[in-house]
């Protein structure tokens, strides 16, 4: 009998325990308290806390927003995300990422989601900036960055800027490069566009390639030039030329240069110089 | 120089019965299923983390043999006065020392080794899986990390040996040994915040800054051998760092375990 005391009492403990964790874990959802998760531990603090496993709590911070986002997926509807639970998933790759900043997937992940989700360009611009500063290796962070700024910013000036980067970087593709001199083309940096064209002509080996440099290199000096050349007439009159046969007749040009694409300059309606090619071979 | 070769041996044995060395194996073989599990969870760049999960634990578990199998070593002999019997011999008090300290080493370097292949083993295991997911990958600087934790593990038991000179329990040096190991790895982190204080808006005493810049030349600087990012990433480590970092942990190493040999020459036992 007094063998068997302590199994008989295990045996009666035993569900009371099982009875009494679930009721207290129930009892303890509904408790008031704040959101438990809704702070993340600033970055300086975790340096210094994590020792010599910043590479290890980079991990687990990039998997703890990787949870989490997947929490958010589970309740149903993306779009009924909170602003706070953006903001979190912000910070906790922020974080991953300055204890690490080489690592690719929180880079990867916050373009995916903080763009098109969360709506948080400018954040994810600045958590890309950083990445794009240490992996100076990796091509698609500039890439990323450039892209939201002429998709969801429509800043092309710096859109092409980060595109000029990213067609720099190994394995960078050169069509980055006539998209960025097109964007570039856009934002009136023309002298901008035929500097990197030219350096890109440097390096390209590809025939085929180099022959679209050196079209698109004519057609951007031409505009150039055509820039120039309103910028004597103003001094010349006083006013901008109304259009381009006006710089024939003030005899600054005998003739005016060749859209090597096909197209005609003209002058737009802001001023700047435009081509019906749009900087794309007419066929 | 001749008695140094017996004790080392005899540390060296002594520590490798030691169960914790069991539970350290143990412990290597949950890391490589970890390992297999996380990298499922990994979008791109699997080879990074499985890097990481391999270095930090390999890291995590020499500390584990310096703080409770090393410390134990010396700390035995005092507390059971087993000493007595070694004293007795023809071996001077720091030889003793010596000897013992050149087990450890012996014991660290051999346990390194062993929990290396298993970190080889489970890298190797997770990129037959994902073999694309590798982009920067190295075999060499994942080999130079392991050694420089090494160095760090033997740089941080001599510390520990210094300790146990002069402490009265093994306890006391347990807890010295955790201080040197923490302050060891924030130092870098703390000397940069105190000196570049206004750039992140704090107010330092030009005292405190003194006082950091001599504690930096006083206490270990094991973040220099924390090379396990760059590892991961593949990114270039200069001959030249090689060269300085080993020279560094060797003299420190050497010179704390002259000081250890003079305390405890001086020692009085009960």
């Amino acid at each position: 009998m007094r063998r068997a005391l302590p199994v008989v009492l295990l045996m009666l403990l035993l569900p009371f325990h099982i009875l009494g964790l679930q009721a207290v874990t129930r009892e303890w959802k509904s408790l008031p308290k704040g959101d438990d998760i809704a702070y993340v531990i600033p970055s300086p603090i975790l340096k210094v806390t994590s020792l010599e496993f910043k590479g290890l709590t980079s991990d687990v911070m990039f998997l703890r927003a990787l949870v989490f986002f997947g929490g958010l997926l589970e309740r149903g509807n993306i779009q009924e995300t909170k602003k706070w639970e953006w903001r979190w998933i912000h910070d906790t790759l922020n974080a991953s990422t300055d204890l690490d900043p080489y690592f690719y997937d929180p880079y990867y992940f916050g373009e995916a989601q903080l763009t098109w989700g969360a709506n948080m360009i400018k954040e994810a611009n600045t958590l890309l900036d950083k990445g794009s500063k240490y992996r100076d290796w990796d091509w698609m962070l500039p890439f990323f960055i450039g892209f939201n700024h002429f998709y969801f910013l429509q800043e092309n000036d710096k859109a092409s800027e980060y595109l000029m980067t990213a067609s720099k970087r190994p394995g960078g593709s050169s069509m980055f490069a006539s998209l960025a001199t097109r964007l570039a083309y856009k934002g009136q940096r023309t002298e901008n566009a035929i500097v990197f064209v030219e350096e890109m002509l440097k390096e390209e080996k590809n025939e085929s390639v180099r022959e679209e440099f050196e079209t698109r290199l004519e057609a951007l000096k031409g505009i150039l030039l055509l820039e120039r050349a309103v910028i004597v007439y103003k001094d010349r009159f006083g006013i901008a030329p109304f259009s381009l046969k006006d710089l024939i007749t003030a005899g600054i040009f005998a003739k005016l240069p060749e859209d090597p694409y096909g197209g005609e300059f003209y002058i737009a309606l802001d001023g700047s110089i435009k081509t019906t090619s749009d900087l794309r071979l007419m066929k | 120089m001749t008695p140094l070769w017996p004790v080392a041996v005899i540390t060296f044995k002594e520590g490798i019965r030691n169960r914790a060395v069991y539970g350290i194996s143990l412990f290597a073989l949950m890391m490589m299923a970890v390992n297999l599990l996380i990298s499922d969870m990994i979008m791109q760049e699997v080879g990074k983390v499985s890097v990481d999960i391999a270095l930090s634990s390999i890291s995590f578990l020499g500390l584990l043999l310096v703080l409770f199998v090393g410390i134990n070593l010396l700390a035995k002999d005092l507390d059971k006065r087993t000493i007595y019997m070694v004293l007795a011999r023809p071996i001077s008090r720091g030889e003793y020392i010596i000897g013992k300290f050149l087990g450890m080493v012996l014991l660290i370097v051999v346990t390194m080794s062993i929990l290396c292949m298993f970190a080889v083993a489970s890298i190797f295991l997770v990129k037959m899986r994902y073999s694309g997911y590798f982009p920067r990958f190295s075999w060499p600087m994942i080999f130079l990390s392991i050694s420089f934790t090494t160095l760090s593990l033997i740089l941080l038991s001599a510390l520990s040996f210094l300790f146990a000179s002069f402490a009265s329990t093994s306890f006391i040096s347990l807890i010295l040994t955790i201080a040197a190991y923490i302050i060891g790895h924030s130092m870098t982190d703390v000397k940069a915040l105190v000196e570049a204080s206004q750039s992140v808006g704090i107010q330092v005493a030009p005292f405190t800054v003194k006082l950091v810049q001599i504690a930096y030349y006083i206490f270990p600087n094991l973040s220099i051998f924390d090379i396990k990012t760059q590892a991961a990433h593949d990114l270039a480590i200069p001959m030249s760092y090689i060269f300085w970092a080993v020279s560094y942990g060797l003299v420190y190493t050497c010179i704390v375990i002259t000081i250890a040999s003079l305390i405890f020459r001086k020692r009085e036992f009960p």
